[in-house]
């Protein structure tokens, strides 16, 4: 079937597969791209503020007010429609692919049905504009705006009517309650993590999606459909199917109208050939590469304007538009460096998309961007062959041009990835912008499998947001449903169910502490535990009780998402939904699955070792002297905080089993909790094991652990080793740290897992620099390792930005799952990077 | 057969390096060495027995901790020297190296340089990383101080490495009798060596040997065909000038008759100072001001240009592939 199988001439981009970039070399706004226009555009939508915008808040609000009693769905998409037949359009300079979010470029629009109060409350009490980070500025206009419908949406959205039916112990261990688990994505924004079925819309177009919508309407038995649930979603999906052709539409006629006035004929040329796309792809399938392009970007831009949800993601980018750059490239239709210039003008508009997070989010997940629009490049095709394309060198390169951090690229690796592309990629990940990340086909496909995909399926995965693999245009995975501390189990697990550090400053102490409670059940005494098989036993008893109820919070979040906020334009674009007549939200798509990811490996596994040798082994430390060193955040303690920091002790991340059993003990109980157990749409839990950057706000909510952590100090964050403040527990390097985490079981963490890594650029230099990056992913995709990501930057260069931020303000790094520019990030999120073991072999 | 069971001193055992041989490379570094380079970065490998290192930023106080004061065998008349409530250094002559405050130290502030490792538990330790050694073409490399002052445990572990179908590299001074090299030599797969100076009298300055035996058998690695890389460590004032790179590159045309694999310009870097002080070593370079990065880096790459004039494989830095 695919056209690579039958090719016989090797893909290749537009430069030599081993061109060389400079090493570490993240800066975007540098000139970079060989296309001027590519630059130009580049730098000008580095140059204006972040604002905040009124418009789609107010029409979903007209809307609702209007059709209030209109069925849910419906209103949902007469909301929808509202937004894109009334929302301020434009087109600007140097552009050629059209399309906003509901807002001018670089401004959030607001989403009243999924929260609304702490927008309110931030933007009286706590200015964007006066953030240390994630600034954003807000017109007088749109604040009043914004004001005038604050009443209407009191009780109504979705996070105070899930607060409002969890009880106490539903809330007492999440972001709500003691933090130690976090709902707060899904709680207070939407779901999104998914793909779009493109292959579907570029062969039917949206009067190919309208057709199977009335097939369905017209053959619907109404006596299988006694209360209207499926018209009443055929309907809605109608709705806003043809209020996305009238969205492409008024772009058409706003690119006839600019075109008219414009003075210079290529600028008037291309107008023209942005308004044809525009009305042409409105209604039918795209016939060229440039029309599938318009149709993919603003199609997506429509369920980010739907959804609120980020990882909306493009998935295998170099599959679904090859097709199209074949027929241009033989027809004559357009140039190679036509279609290279078309790829990163249409990356720089992902930088467009912009979503306002509230300022506690911000502190763990800075950053500006909509978050989790990723590609994914490379892997092996549905029948299991290499399918690297032309495409696949291109986008790589475009990433090296433009280094923008968007759109999120992932490439998959398998056994037979042509040479050809490790190197590409590797050189790509030198310059340093934390570009690409690297997945496992070895990994991935098994554990694809095991979550019940099919074969095909699994074959054709793609990677959603940061790390989770997804079966696109098929899925809704809530992959984010939840980050869960399980360092904070260990800590339970060995003090009876009682957090350690329990006194009046926790804002439970009222409800908790003071009522002589304790948050989890009683599991027994350390002191008391006849040997360290009773703490792996205790943390055993309390995961089970805490993923339970981390659990029953999730569902309650699923069934109010299914009952305020259907999603029929987006049910259109996944499969099942129209043939099920049931929405995406309530289980129409193929698979469902539910996501939520353990963190803190490290942690646990440190402080199990420790544990383990200090007071069981080597009896050096009693438990109860461990407990008052841990309540006393070390204090007077220092020699065993000391040791428990030094290579004196088992760590995980040095290829030393007696770590790493522990570490794998800890996830495998996680997963083994949570996997397989149902959920309301028909599908499944499916474990992670990555914190992406929740490490910094989990660690933020407890207090000292026996691995040697001070109280609030991040948690160690996805698969890495542990690194305090007094230092780091990995002394091994790089290939012990492969070793250590490939012991793990990624195939069984379903939903994903994630390794980041960090070079000094002097290990990565030269071609045997760049040769040994290659060995050491192979190595650990050999493994099984499912995913790597890379920052190749000096201790220094990050020390250098922290003092000098003017000098370093597009310097991007890699977070967890994506990259953002240094300088923007929260404080604790850029010593959490610093603090990253940072390889170097001098 | 080989002697599993032989016990040798090592500093340390460094997986993933990659600068000392081709590949992904674990590193074995043994204690004592012939040479004492003004400019060594490896101090703590200098001497053949084990000693203790002191580093009093990480000492916790002694109000707090104090485990080293208890442990010291000497009592009252500690070896250990403390000062604002922090172990400062050791004092060497009373020190019988029995190793018991670096054991008791939990903060690391007291560290054991050169612990007692038999073949086996080298070889084990080399295993590990097999799979890296396999995709990158890396192997292990024994290094120092210079191995071959612990020849014949050196020995053993080369052999039982090359058991296992391990590529080795030795590194070494030189400085040492022939005929041992002989004895070596067939379980070796690549020779690292330094040529630090041409003129015998200068080399004993700064080395505190004559260069004689180490060209001698320099000449002789290279008559034998071994696999050989050279390297010059380029000290900028000490033996960077082009005279003496002139008599390098003659040396290397003449006696070796160009048989290298590559030669190696290295830049000077003032690594090892930390070191000198935990060990109580007094540094040759410690008022040295190394010049600006700009300068010394055009400096090398020039050096490399006249070297590659005489047709040498010269390249500067340790990260290109030998074309050989």
């Amino acid at each position: 079937m695919t056209l690579q199988s039958a090719r016989k001439e090797k893909p290749v981009g537009i430069t030599p597969f081993d061109r060389e970039w400079p090493v570490s070399d993240g800066h975007m706004g540098k000139n970079t791209s060989p296309f001027p226009r590519v630059n130009r555009f580049i730098n000008r939508v580095l140059e204006g503020e972040f604002t905040v915008d009124h418009q789609r808040a107010s029409l979903v609000t007209e809307a609702y007010q209007k059709y209030e009693r209109e069925p849910q769905v419906i209103k949902c998409a007469l909301a929808l429609a509202n937004v894109l037949d009334n929302v301020e359009i434009s087109i600007t300079e140097d552009e050629l692919i059209a399309g906003e979010m509901a807002a001018p470029m670089k401004a959030a629009p607001i989403f009243p049905e999924h929260s609304f109060s702490w927008v309110m409350d931030e933007m009286k009490n706590h200015p964007w504009h006066k953030r240390l980070h994630d600034r954003y500025y807000i017109s007088k206009h749109s604040a009043k705006k914004l004001r005038e419908i604050e009443s209407f949406w009191k009780g109504k959205s979705i996070d105070e009517v899930v607060i409002s039916e969890m009880n106490e112990d539903e809330l007492k261990g999440t972001n709500i309650g003691r933090g130690f688990y976090l709902l707060n994505l899904y709680m207070y924004g939407g779901i999104g993590h998914l793909q779009a079925n493109y292959e579907k819309l570029f062969a039917r177009g949206f009067y190919g999606l309208r057709e199977e919508v009335l097939e369905k309407l017209e053959s619907l038995d109404k006596h299988e459909d006694p209360a209207g649930a499926k018209e009443n979603f055929y309907r809605a999906e109608l709705i806003t199917i043809e209020a996305a052709i009238r969205y492409f539409q008024r772009y058409a006629a706003l690119a006839v109208k600019i075109a008219e006035k414009e003075k210079t004929p290529l600028r008037k040329q291309e107008l023209n050939i942005i308004a044809d796309n525009c009305r042409w792809v409105s209604t039918n399938p795209p016939r060229t590469f440039f029309e599938a392009l318009q149709l993919l970007y603003l199609a997506t831009t429509i369920i980010l304007i739907e959804t609120n949800g980020h990882s909306v993601s493009i998935g295998r980018f170099d599959q679904f538009m090859e097709p199209f750059y074949r027929r241009d490239i033989e027809s004559g239709e357009a140039t190679k460096e036509d279609i290279q210039e078309l790829i990163e003008l249409y990356f720089i508009k992902h930088l467009w998309w912009t979503k306002l997070r509230d300022r506690l989010t911000v502190i763990a997940n800075s950053g500006r961007g909509m978050g989790g629009d990723s590609i994914t490049l490379g892997g092996v095709d549905r029948e299991g062959n290499d399918a690297t394309t032309d495409l696949t060198f291109m986008c790589l390169d475009a990433i090296a041009h433009t280094r923008s951090g968007v759109p999120w690229v992932a490439v998959r690796w398998h056994e037979q990835t042509p040479w050809e592309l490790k190197v590409k990629t590797a050189n790509v990940i030198r310059i340093g912008t934390g570009q690409p990340k690297v997945f496992n086909d070895q990994a991935a496909i098994p554990a694809s499998l095991r979550a019940g995909r099919t074969l095909e399926d699994s074959r054709n995965y793609h990677v959603v947001g940061c790390v989770e693999i997804d079966s696109g245009g098929k899925e809704y995975g809530w992959h984010d449903a939840a980050y869960f501390n399980i360092a904070k189990i260990l800590e339970l697990a060995i003090n009876d169910g009682r957090c350690i550090g329990c006194g009046e400053h926790c804002d439970r102490w009222e409800n908790c502490g003071e009522m002589g409670k304790r948050l989890g059940p009683q599991t027994g005494k350390l002191a008391e535990f006849s040997s360290f098989d009773r703490v792996l036993e205790a943390y055993d008893r309390q995961m089970e009780y805490w993923v339970d109820l981390m659990i029953r919070g999730i569902e309650i979040m699923d069934r109010v998402h299914q009952r305020l906020k259907p999603l029929p334009y987006l049910s259109t674009l996944i499969d099942d939904c129209t043939e099920k007549g049931i929405d995406v939200s309530a289980g129409g798509a193929r698979y469902n699955f539910t996501g939520p990811q353990a963190v803190g490996v490290g942690t646990t596994a440190d402080g199990m070792a420790a544990i383990k040798q200090l007071i069981f082994e080597e009896k050096k430390v009693t438990a109860e002297g461990l407990l008052n060193a841990l309540e006393n955040n070390w204090v007077g303690d220092e020699p065993l905080y000391a040791l428990v920091n030094s290579d004196k002790i088992h760590h995980y991340g040095n290829d030393d089993d007696y770590a790493d059993e522990l570490a794998k003990f800890a996830t495998d109980t996680y997963c083994r909790h949570v996997e397989n157990r149902p959920n309301c749409r028909g599908g499944k839990y499916l474990p992670g094991v990555y914190s992406v950057s929740a490490n910094t706000a989990l660690g933020l909510t407890q207090w000292a652990s026996a691995d040697g952590r001070v109280a609030l100090e991040p948690v160690s964050d996805c698969l890495g080793p542990v690194h305090t403040w007094a230092g780091s527990h990995d002394t091994k390097g790089p290939s012990a740290i492969a070793k250590s985490v490939t012991k793990l079981d990624h195939i069984r963490a379903a939903n994903g897992t994630l390794l980041n890594w960090k070079f000094s650029p002097s290990c990565v230099t030269g071609e045997t620099g760049r040769d040994n990056l290659i060995a050491l992913i192979d190595v650990y995709f050999d493994r099984r390792g499912m995913h790597s990501q890379f920052n190749i930057v000096s201790r220094e260069t990050l020390e250098n930005a922290i003092k000098n931020p003017e000098e370093y303000r597009y310097l991007l790094v890699r977070v967890a799952g994506y990259s953002a520019f240094f300088v923007e990030l929260s404080k604790p999120l850029q010593y959490d990077i610093m603090g990253r073991t940072e390889l170097s072999f001098d | 057969m080989t002697d599993l069971n032989k016990q040798g001193y090592v500093t340390n055992i460094q997986r993933y390096t990659i600068h000392d041989g081709p590949g992904i490379r674990t590193e074995v570094f043994l204690k004592g060495c012939p040479l004492n380079c003004k400019w060594c970065s490896n101090p703590e490998c200098i001497r053949p027995a084990p000693e203790v290192g002191v580093y009093p930023d990480r000492c916790i106080g002694l109000d707090k901790c104090g485990f080293c004061l208890s442990a010291c065998p000497a009592g009252e008349i500690s070896a250990l020297k403390t000062e604002n409530n922090r172990v400062m250094a050791i004092n060497r002559g009373s020190c019988t190296a029995c190793l018991s405050c670096a054991k008791a130290c939990p903060a690391n502030a007291l560290i054991t340089w050169g612990k007692l490792y038999t073949v086996q538990e080298v070889v084990d330790a080399v295993l590990e990383d097999v799979p890296f050694y396999n995709k990158s073409g890396g192997g292990v490399t024994l290094s120092g101080g210079d191995p071959l002052i612990q020849w014949e445990f050196s020995l053993a572990i080369l052999k039982e490495c090359k058991e296992h179908g391990i590529h080795t590299c030795l590194e070494t001074e030189h400085h040492i009798s022939p005929g041992i090299l002989n004895i070596v030599y067939p379980s070796v797969d690549l020779v690292i060596t330094d040529i630090k100076h041409m003129d015998p009298q200068k080399h004993r300055v700064y080395t505190g040997v004559d260069n004689k035996l180490i060209l001698h058998n320099i000449a002789e690695t290279a008559k034998k065909e071994m696999p050989l890389v050279i390297r010059i460590p380029v000290i900028p004032g000490h033996n960077d000038s082009r005279e003496n790179i002139e008599a390098t590159a003659r040396f290397i045309v003449g006696s070796l008759k160009n048989r290298v694999l590559q030669v190696q310009l290295l830049p000077y870097r003032q690594l090892g100072i930390e070191k000198y002080r935990s060990l109580g070593i007094p540094y040759g370079m410690e008022d040295f001001q190394p010049p600006e990065r700009e300068i010394w880096e055009k400096n090398i790459l020039s050096l490399a240009e006249l070297l590659k004039t005489y047709g040498i494989p010269a390249v500067a830095g340790s990260s290109s592939r030998p074309s050989g």
